[in-house]
């Protein structure tokens, strides 16, 4: 009862850190991008990328041994990562959508009205939200397919088990987009955003791996 | 059987619902404007509704947020609205001014005027919207000329990636109701400032109905930037434009004035700028502001917005 709590309690966090992830990564492209249409689409479509794939990842690994502990390595992992990505996102920025020094009319011609279109930016925003936030979406993707195999203990109660940890996950998520837009953005910046979010699901982890060394009452057989 | 009959309850009603407030919608347009263009661009939705009576066309980005531009059929080239007034006051600051950029074309209204009073001043007007740019052509009587050119992009990336400095550069880059967030920050102000020739400046438009913290953290933020800055509230439009500029000394009112007159001798504005800087004119520089300047890092325009300010601490001016 206690670990199908805490497995709750784990997927309603991991959900909410999710979205708040999703919502620091507007922020911090747009000063580099912009916020046209193409830079949302970039950057949701990686998150959604990231969990199809982690989802599959985690159903596939949830099958072989399933134990706390691994679940909580994996959030050590997606936390530690997101934790240092403030440090990497002027590189990242710079590699994949050179600035300074872009090609520019230099000399006045006049005449005609528009004299330089814009650089196309679907690729180089759909590659920087690759290569910044993909590798934590897929770690948290992982999450909730992990989570509901500990979960759900008989498989006549397989469909109760996986509504109630996707519902929770998604209650969670809803938390952590509302709260991040209503209220973390403006208390504590991009950079502490990414970093705090990266620092609870780290600790996340611990505190899972914690409970699995103290548990009495091992995992079910597979 | 019941449950079909509620469904299509359901569905009737909603029907009923959606029809109700579309007959009002039509009903709310009023008698009194035409719509010339309603159409979704990739940015905003562009609207250009004439008000015969008025003999004027405006353009707007939403239903109810606010005029993005005003032009008098008769007299296309005047400047309509107030605030653009105040940003051509800017031309006036400067000395010599010969190359000017703009950030925002809008309905084209600056770019008009200054076309009109000013052609052989080179003029770079910087719009994300291309269909912004075809609509001001088609609806509002922008036309190419030799120094004028459009570019396409968003202006911080415009700025970031162009080497070109200006002696002006007015900044009225707008989504509606208010600047993109990106466009408010102590980083955007300082690229804006490293793209000014010496003794350049910049003028920036803010809309704020009511005094909030955003406003403020904004005022700081040119603030901390330039040297000298000043503030013109446009006759309670609810628009305020901000003046940095890199001037080592601060200009007086009367010297603003005076300068306001010689750009507008011999030629016929429409309005009196020199009365305008008279009655709008006040010093930013040392005015103490209780915020913080905006970064990109922590910049929550939209949360600063719905917040009172915190009050200007002592110092001149109301």
């Amino acid at each position: 009862m206690t670990t199908q709590l805490g497995l709750l309690a784990t997927v309603f966090l991991a959900g909410g850190a999710l979205m708040s992830l999703e919502m620091a990564s507007f922020r911090l492209v747009e000063p580099e991008f912009g916020n046209g249409i193409e830079v949302w689409g970039s950057l949701i479509s990686v998150f959604l990328g990231g969990l199809a794939i982690g989802a599959v990842a985690g159903g596939w690994l949830a099958d072989r041994r399933p134990a706390l502990w691994k679940l909580g390595l994996v959030l050590l992992a997606g936390g530690a990562i997101t934790a240092i990505l403030p440090l990497c996102s002027d590189l990242v920025f710079a590699f994949t959508f050179p600035g300074e020094g872009a090609p520019l009319p230099a000399e006045w011609t006049g005449g005609q009205i528009t004299a330089y279109q814009p650089p196309d930016l679907r690729w180089p925003a759909l590659a920087a939200g690759a290569i910044l936030f993909g590798l934590p979406a897929i770690l948290l993707g992982m999450v909730t397919p992990y989570a509901t195999r500990l979960f759900v203990h008989q498989l006549p109660h397989m469909g109760s088990g996986v509504g109630q940890v996707y519902g929770v996950s998604t209650v969670g998520s809803i938390v952590g987009t509302l709260g991040t837009a209503f209220y973390l953005v403006s208390w504590m910046g991009t950079t502490w955003l990414l970093t705090g979010n990266g620092l609870l699901l780290a600790s996340l982890g611990i505190v899972l791996a914690a409970a699995h060394a103290l548990r009495r009452d091992k995992p079910p057989a597979a | 059987m019941n449950r079909k009959v509620i469904f299509m309850g359901l569905g009737a009603g909603l029907a009923v619902g959606l029809l109700a407030i579309w007959v009002a919608g039509q009903g709310a347009a009023g008698e009194n404007t035409v719509v010339r263009y309603d159409r979704a661009s990739k940015y905003y939705r562009i609207r250009v509704v004439d008000y015969p009576k008025e003999d004027r066309r405006c353009l707007m980005f939403s239903k109810s947020r606010g005029v993005q531009s005003s032009m008098i059929l008769g007299e296309p080239d005047q400047l309509d609205l107030r605030y653009s007034q105040s940003m051509v006051a800017a031309l006036a600051l400067h000395p010599a001014p010969k190359q000017v950029l703009l950030v925002g074309l809008g309905g084209g209204s600056i770019p008009r005027f200054i076309q009109r009073h000013f052609p052989d001043l080179h003029l770079d007007i910087v719009e994300i919207d291309p269909d912004v740019v075809k609509v001001c052509q088609e609806f509002f009587q922008f036309k190419a000329a030799p120094h004028t050119r459009v570019i396409v992009m968003d202006g911080r990336m415009y700025l970031k990636r162009s080497s070109q400095t200006y002696d002006v550069i007015l900044l009225d880059a707008y989504a509606a109701d208010r600047v993109p967030f990106h466009l408010t920050t102590l980083e955007f102000v300082r690229l804006v400032k490293s793209r000014l020739k010496a003794g350049g400046l910049v003028a920036s438009n803010l809309w704020e109905p009511a005094s909030n913290r955003f406003y403020d953290a904004e005022l700081r933020t040119y603030q901390v930037t330039f040297h000298q800055t000043y503030l013109f509230k446009c006759d309670k439009s609810g628009n305020f434009i901000v003046f940095g500029s890199l001037a080592e000394q601060a200009a007086k009112k009367d010297e603003w004035a005076k300068r306001a007159d010689a750009l507008a001798a011999g030629k016929v504005f429409g309005f009196n700028l020199s009365n305008l800087v008279h009655a709008e004119y006040e010093r930013l520089t040392d005015r103490r502001i209780a915020e913080e300047p905006l970064t990109d890092d922590k910049a929550p325009v939209d949360t600063l917005r719905h917040e009172s300010p915190k009050g200007f601490e002592e110092g001149p001016a109301p």
